[in-house]
C-alpha cells in the first residue's frame, strides 16, 4: 500500500504558484482547457438527441458539473471596506507524494509510479465509481457527467496527443503529460538524457500563459531549477498540509490570512511555516 | 421448493404485481439515466457520492443484521430461534441483491464493472467489499437453501454446513466493517474519518436490521399462518434494544470527541447536520427528526412493559428504522461531504429520477424478499409451525 510509503522518485515534477502575483485573469483555466481537450460546456446535446429523454445540459458556470483540472478560487478575507481584500488561488492537481486517490481506486485506474511523481489516470479503464474523489480533499477530480460535445469547427482545434474521454469516468490535471512525452522526446533527439530534462524543457500549459509569470514549474528535487528554492522559501505553503498528503503544489503568499484559509486551524492558531 | 413461490393467493400476485409496476417505472428512468448519464442525480464535484451510495450503505447493515438472530442461535443454541433464522438468512439475500443493485446504478460506466475482477486491487477497499458481500451472498444461498430443503424433507441438517454456517457468522461482521472502512480510511473527511466508525456501523445495524426484520415478521404473521412465536418475537426485541442503546452512545461518544478537542474539521459537519451553517439548513429537521424518534423509540424499547406491548411494538420498531435510516442513508453521507474541507457547503439533495431509480432497486429487493419468504413460510407451514405460542419444529 502507499500509505506510509510514499514512492521516491529521483524527479519529482512540482509546481510554485505565487498567490500574491495571481491577477485571477483565468488564462491559465483557458490554456489547460484547450490544451487536454475539454470540451466547453454547450447547451444542447444535438448529436445525442432523443425526443423527450434529453434535456438542456448545465450552465457552463456552474463548477460543479464542468471540467475544470485547473481551478481558480477566490478567497476573501471577509473584511468591511477599507480592509477588504481578495486573493486568488488557482488549484490543479496537487500530484500528492502520498496521494489519498490512489489506494482507493478498486481497478487501478490511478497509479503514481512513473519516474516524476506525476498522479496518472487511465480513462478506459475507469469504472466511474468516483471513489477518489470522495478521497481526495482537494476535489482536484472531476467527474465527466455529460458526454464532451465540441460545437462545430471547434473539433478542429483539438490537441492530437491528447485523448478525448467519454461521460461517465474521471478526470484529473497530470501537468500536461503529453508535453512531458513531447518534451522527453525532444531531449532524445538532441542527445539529452530524457530524465534529466533541464529546467524549462517541459512546462505545462499554464505555466507557459501565466501573464503575470505566478506559477513556476520544474523538478522539486532538483537544487539548481527554481522551485526548488521557492518551495523552501519563507513564504512558501501547501493546502491542508496537516492532512499528510505530501503534495508536490506549492503556494507563496505575504499574507497571513490567505494561508490560513488554506488549512484547517482553530481561531486563535497562527498559520505556522512549512514543515522541511 | 421454487414451485412454492409459484402458487399464491390473488393478494400474493396483486402485491408482486405492484412490484413490478415499481421496478417497471425505475427501470425506465434507469434507462433514461444510462442514455444521457448520472446528470440527472443530485451528485456534483463535491458531494460525488449521493442517495445510492447511502442506500448502499444502509442496506450492508440490513444485510449483516440477520447474524442477530443466526448468532443465538447456533453459538448460544438458543432454540425459540430456530424458526426464524431463514427469514434472516433470507433477508440478507434480498439485501445484498439490493446492496449491488445501488452500485451498479451508480457507477459511470457500469459495462465496465468487471475491470474490478480483471485489475483486482487489495489495496482499495471498494474491491474487498466487492469480495465480501459476494461470499455473503452465496454464503446465505447456500445455507439457507440447504436448511430449508432438509426441513422440507424432515431430515436433519447436514454436518459439513456447520463450519459453513459459522463462518457466515464472522462474515456477517465483516460486510459491514469493510462497509465502514470505505469511508474511515479517507483524510479530510472528519466526519467519517473515526475509529469508531465501524463500530457504530455494526450497532446501527444491528438495530435497524432485526427492527426491520420484526416488521416484515410481523407482516408475514398477519399474511400467513406461520407464527414465529411470542418469545421469539420478545428476545428480538430486547437484542434491538441492546443495539439501539450501544447505537446512541456511540454517537453520543462522536459528539463529545468533536466538541470537547474543538477540532474544527470534526465540529462542522456535525454543526451543519444540527444546525445548519453558512445559511443552509436542508438537513437540520431531517436530523431533529431522527434523533427525537431515535431516542423515542429507545425511551419505548427500555421500559419492559412497554417493550413487551404487541401492539405498540411495531410502532417502536417503525420510528427506530426512521431515525436510523435518517442518520446512515442519509446524514452520514452527506455529513461526510459537507462541508468540503475548505468549509464551503455544496448543497446535495436527491432528485426526482435518482429517487426513482433508488425505488426501483428498493422494490427488486422486496420482490426478491417477498418471493422467498413465501418459500420460506410454505416450508414452515408443511411442518405445522402455525399459530401456536409454543414452536414446534422438525426433529
Amino acid at each position: 500500500m502507499s500509505h506510509g510509503h510514499a514512492k521516491e522518485f529521483k524527479v519529482r515534477w512540482g509546481m510554485v504558484v505565487d498567490v500574491d502575483k495571481c491577477t485571477g485573469c483565468g488564462a491559465c483555466m483557458v490554456a489547460c482547457q484547450v490544451e487536454n481537450n475539454i470540451s466547453p460546456m454547450v447547451r444542447q446535446d444535438k448529436e445525442n438527441y432523443l425526443p423527450s429523454m434529453t434535456f438542456e445540459r448545465d450552465d457552463p458556470s456552474n463548477k460543479m458539473r464542468t471540467l475544470t483540472w485547473l481551478m481558480v478560487y477566490e478567497l476573501s478575507n471577509r473584511k468591511d471596506y477599507p480592509d477588504h481584500e481578495v486573493a486568488f488561488l488557482p488549484r490543479p492537481c496537487m500530484q500528492c507524494g502520498n496521494p489519498a486517490c490512489v489506494p482507493v481506486c478498486p481497478v487501478v485506474a490511478t497509479d503514481k509510479n512513473e519516474e516524476g511523481g506525476i498522479v496518472s489516470q487511465i480513462y478506459p479503464r475507469c469504472i466511474g465509481c468516483r471513489y477518489c474523489m470522495a478521497a481526495c480533499p482537494y476535489h482536484a477530480r472531476y467527474f465527466n457527467w455529460f458526454d464532451p460535445i465540441w460545437p462545430k469547427g471547434m473539433d478542429k482545434a483539438l490537441s492530437p496527443r491528447t485523448s478525448v474521454r467519454p461521460r461517465g469516468v474521471v478526470e484529473k490535471c497530470n501537468f500536461c503529460h503529453t508535453r512531458f512525452l513531447k518534451a522527453k522526446e525532444r531531449a532524445r533527439q538532441e542527445g539529452i538524457d530524457p530524465n534529466e530534462l533541464p529546467e524549462g524543457y517541459y512546462t505545462p500549459a499554464c505555466v507557459e500563459v501565466c501573464p503575470t509569470g505566478a506559477i513556476t514549474f520544474g523538478d522539486l528535487n532538483n537544487p539548481e531549477h527554481k522551485v526548488h528554492q521557492l518551495a523552501h522559501g519563507k513564504y512558501a505553503f501547501r493546502l491542508l498540509e496537516k492532512l499528510g498528503l505530501d503534495p508536490q503544489v506549492y503556494y507563496l503568499t505575504k499574507r497571513d490570512w490567505v494561508r490560513k484559509q488554506g488549512d484547517n486551524y482553530l481561531a486563535n492558531e497562527e498559520p505556522h511555516a512549512k514543515k522541511h | 421448493m421454487l414451485e412454492k413461490a409459484l402458487k399464491g393467493s390473488p393478494k400474493y400476485w396483486g402485491w408482486l404485481g405492484f412490484l413490478l409496476v415499481l421496478i417497471g417505472i425505475g427501470a425506465a428512468c434507469w434507462v433514461w439515466q444510462l442514455t444521457v448519464g448520472l446528470k440527472i442525480t443530485g451528485m456534483n464535484r463535491d458531494v460525488s457520492w449521493g442517495f445510492y451510495i447511502a442506500q448502499f450503505t444502509y442496506l450492508v447493515g440490513v444485510a449483516a443484521s440477520g447474524v442477530m438472530i443466526v448468532l443465538p442461535y447456533y453459538f448460544h443454541h438458543y432454540k425459540t430461534f430456530r424458526h426464524m433464522v431463514i427469514f434472516g438468512e433470507f433477508m440478507a439475500i434480498a439485501a445484498v441483491v439490493m446492496c449491488l443493485g445501488f452500485i451498479v446504478v451508480d457507477i459511470g460506466q457500469p459495462q465496465r464493472m468487471l475491470n474490478v475482477l480483471l485489475h483486482p486491487t487489495p489495496n482499495s477497499i471498494l474491491f474487498w467489499d466487492m469480495v465480501v458481500l459476494n461470499g455473503y451472498l452465496f454464503l446465505n444461498l447456500l445455507i439457507g437453501w440447504i436448511c430449508l430443503e432438509k426441513d422440507r424433507l424432515h431430515l436433519p441438517h447436514p454436518k459439513w454446513l456447520k463450519p459453513i454456517i459459522y463462518t457466515s457468522i464472522i462474515w456477517a461482521f465483516s460486510i459491514h466493517t469493510v462497509t465502514a472502512f470505505l469511508y474511515q480510511g479517507l483524510p479530510g473527511r472528519h466526519y467519517w474519518l473515526t475509529a469508531i466508525l465501524a463500530a457504530r456501523f455494526l450497532a446501527s445495524a444491528f438495530c435497524s436490521g432485526p427492527a426491520l426484520l420484526l416488521l416484515v415478521v410481523l407482516i408475514t404473521k398477519r399474511v400467513t399462518s406461520f407464527d414465529p412465536g411470542r418469545e421469539a418475537i420478545r428476545t428480538l426485541a430486547k437484542i434491538i434494544t441492546y443495539a439501539m442503546a450501544v447505537n446512541v452512545f456511540f454517537f453520543l461518544l462522536e459528539i463529545f470527541t468533536a466538541f470537547y478537542s474543538n477540532i474544527p474539521g470534526h465540529m462542522h459537519s456535525m454543526a451543519y447536520l444540527f444546525t445548519g451553517i453558512h445559511g443552509h439548513n436542508g438537513l437540520v429537521p431531517w436530523m431533529w427528526t431522527a434523533t427525537v424518534f431515535g431516542l423515542g423509540s429507545l425511551a419505548l424499547l427500555v421500559t419492559p412493559a412497554l417493550r413487551d406491548n404487541h401492539s405498540l411494538l411495531p410502532w417502536t420498531l417503525g420510528i427506530l428504522v426512521i431515525a436510523t435510516w435518517i442518520d446512515k442513508g442519509l446524514g452520514l453521507l452527506i455529513g461526510g461531504f459537507t462541508p468540503n474541507p475548505f468549509e464551503q457547503v455544496t448543497v446535495y439533495w436527491p432528485t426526482g429520477p435518482e429517487l426513482l431509480i433508488s425505488l426501483m432497486v428498493y422494490a427488486t429487493g422486496a420482490l426478491v424478499l417477498t418471493v422467498l419468504y413465501k418459500i420460506a413460510t410454505e416450508v414452515k407451514q408443511d411442518l405445522e409451525v402455525s399459530q401456536k405460542d409454543e414452536v414446534p419444529g422438525p426433529a
